[in-house]
């Protein structure tokens, strides 16, 4: 098993612990909505040290890179963060990830906590033949994510750097000093705090990196400086009900080399494709995309009473026309609401299917990956 | 947590037995490991469903879980108070039953734990995770 430098504190919090990704994780601290809705409404703090950090630099980097993934990086801005996704030789999607432009030719890779090692191997085999360095800097870097509507206003009464809208946009990072913690020297951002406005919960907010040795006092002082703003740590659970109402894609779960090979395009997310470059699983994508055979990644909301879960299959009459790979009752709907993949005409939105729930049929609609 | 009046079982539920009939629901560890119940699926009356086998299911956000039966017998009630607020699991789980049923065999009671034997239970699967 292995630990987060916040382990202790979240035990101390009286959290309830599981095994995720190998790490012992908070699951929840008190219940699931609260920490759900304090993120919808207020702002909430998750242990997010879990995931994985790769710094890719050198000469060949933006090249490399933007042959890795089918996201163009020769085009971001410094300090610009793009959502994108590893891709096999033949467009399957091996993890998705935040890749950030540090500096020209030097990148931070965020993969999932379950796939970093396998995502860091990937890359180093890749790299073959270009003047790229791939660093696994996992294990000495800490991460809590701060979601919410509120999350700019604590971060800021933190940090010496402006980290308003206007200065650091959504998907974009920065550096800055925080008033009382002085930030361990680090590869990835000097001495100081590295704040990029990312998550995974659909909210506003950011991810904040640094050394280890920072987490513990960084942990406490989000959490004073929150109370007046209704800041609540989050645990894993809420985590997962908060990305499936938006929408978001879970590796492993709704996409997998091995037990769901999807590519970007099926699972929705072709908007990161960048097509006027050279990128591997290209012409598996694009006859996809041209042949539009494809299931494709879709929500669905249950108007019956029942909470879908991952595996239920979706139908049409007495035909099966699709299945879920996420499911849970969304907090913010109070109905049960999916994720999965939907094959052709049904994937229209506001076709009414049944789910299959525990054996019984449940009127549902399909929409957009979307709910909420 | 875990009053005297009640037998239970190794999958966290609690019997009230009163002469031939018994009321059944989850134990307190049960909710807490659920965390948000919200939601309860019950039998129809009338159902006879054998010691050990599921007769419902209660829900939280994250996961679902299987409730089976401590003894044998006939549904006689089901609380569908709890089926349309499902949080009351998690307020008071023992003065919110989710069944009554008619005892089949009243003996199959002595299989099932009492108070102190259930503490220890749950003490060693708090332990084990």
């Amino acid at each position: 098993m292995k630990y987060t430098a916040l382990h202790d504190v979240h035990e101390k919090m009286g959290a309830k612990m599981t095994e995720f990704a190998g790490y012992h994780m908070p699951l929840w601290y008190t219940k699931i909505r609260e920490e759900h809705m304090a993120v919808r409404q207020a702002v909430g703090i998750f242990d997010v040290s879990h995931m994985g950090d790769l710094i890719i630099e050198g000469p060949d980097a933006t090249d490399f890179l933007s042959f890795a993934l089918p996201t163009d990086v020769s085009k971001k801005k410094i300090m610009q963060a793009s959502y994108s996704a590893f891709v096999n030789h033949r467009g399957v999607m091996i993890d998705d990830t935040i890749v950030t432009r540090l500096e020209e030719n030097r990148y931070l890779v965020v993969p999932n906590a379950a796939t970093a090692d396998i995502i860091y191997h990937w890359l180093y085999s890749l790299s073959a033949g270009y003047k790229v360095e791939v660093k696994n800097v996992s294990n000495k870097f800490s991460s809590i994510a701060v979601q919410g509507p509120k999350a700019e206003e604590v971060l800021q009464s933190m940090v010496d750097v402006d980290i308003s809208k206007d200065k650091v946009p959504f998907f974009h990072a920065t550096m800055g000093n925080m008033d009382e913690i002085k930030i361990e020297h680090n590869e990835l951002s000097g001495d100081l705090l590295y704040i990029s406005r990312t998550g995974y919960t659909g909210e506003d907010g950011f991810e904040l990196i640094f050394p280890n040795s920072n987490a513990i006092a960084i942990w406490n002082k989000l959490l004073e400086e929150g109370k007046d703003y209704g800041l609540k740590p989050c645990g894993l659970a809420s985590r997962d009900s908060l990305r499936l109402e938006k929408g978001l894609l879970l590796s492993g779960q709704d996409f997998d080399p091995h037990h769901e090979p999807r590519t970007p395009v099926e699972t929705g997310v072709s908007w990161i494709i960048s097509w006027d470059h050279e990128f591997l699983g290209k012409e598996i994508m694009e006859n996809m995309k041209k042949e539009k055979k494809y299931e494709l990644f879709r929500g669905i909301i249950l108007k019956g009473r029942g909470i879908p879960r991952h595996g239920d299959k979706i139908y049409v009459g007495k035909e099966q026309v699709g299945y879920l790979t996420s499911g849970t009752l969304s907090p913010v709907l109070n109905v049960g609401i999916g994720l999965g993949y939907i094959k052709r005409p049904y994937i229209k939105v506001g076709t009414e299917v049944e789910v299959e729930v525990r054996g019984k049929r449940i009127k549902a609609e399909v929409r957009k990956p979307r709910l909420v | 947590m875990y009053p005297e009046d009640l037998k239970y079982t190794k999958s966290h539920e609690w019997a009230k037995i009163e002469g031939n009939k018994a009321k059944i629901g989850i134990t307190y560890y049960a909710q807490e490991q659920l965390n948000d119940i919200v939601y309860v699926e019950l039998p129809e009356v009338g159902t006879t469903i054998n010691k050990g086998e599921p007769f419902g299911v209660v829900e939280s956000v994250k996961s679902s879980s299987d409730v089976y039966m401590p003894l044998s017998g006939k549904v006689v009630a089901v609380n569908d108070m709890v089926v349309d607020q499902p949080e009351l699991l998690n307020e008071d789980p023992y003065q919110n039953w989710l069944i009554e049923i008619e005892l089949e065999n009243p003996d199959e009671a002595n299989e099932l734990m009492d108070a102190e034997e259930y503490t220890k239970f749950v003490e060693e699967e708090e332990k084990n995770h």
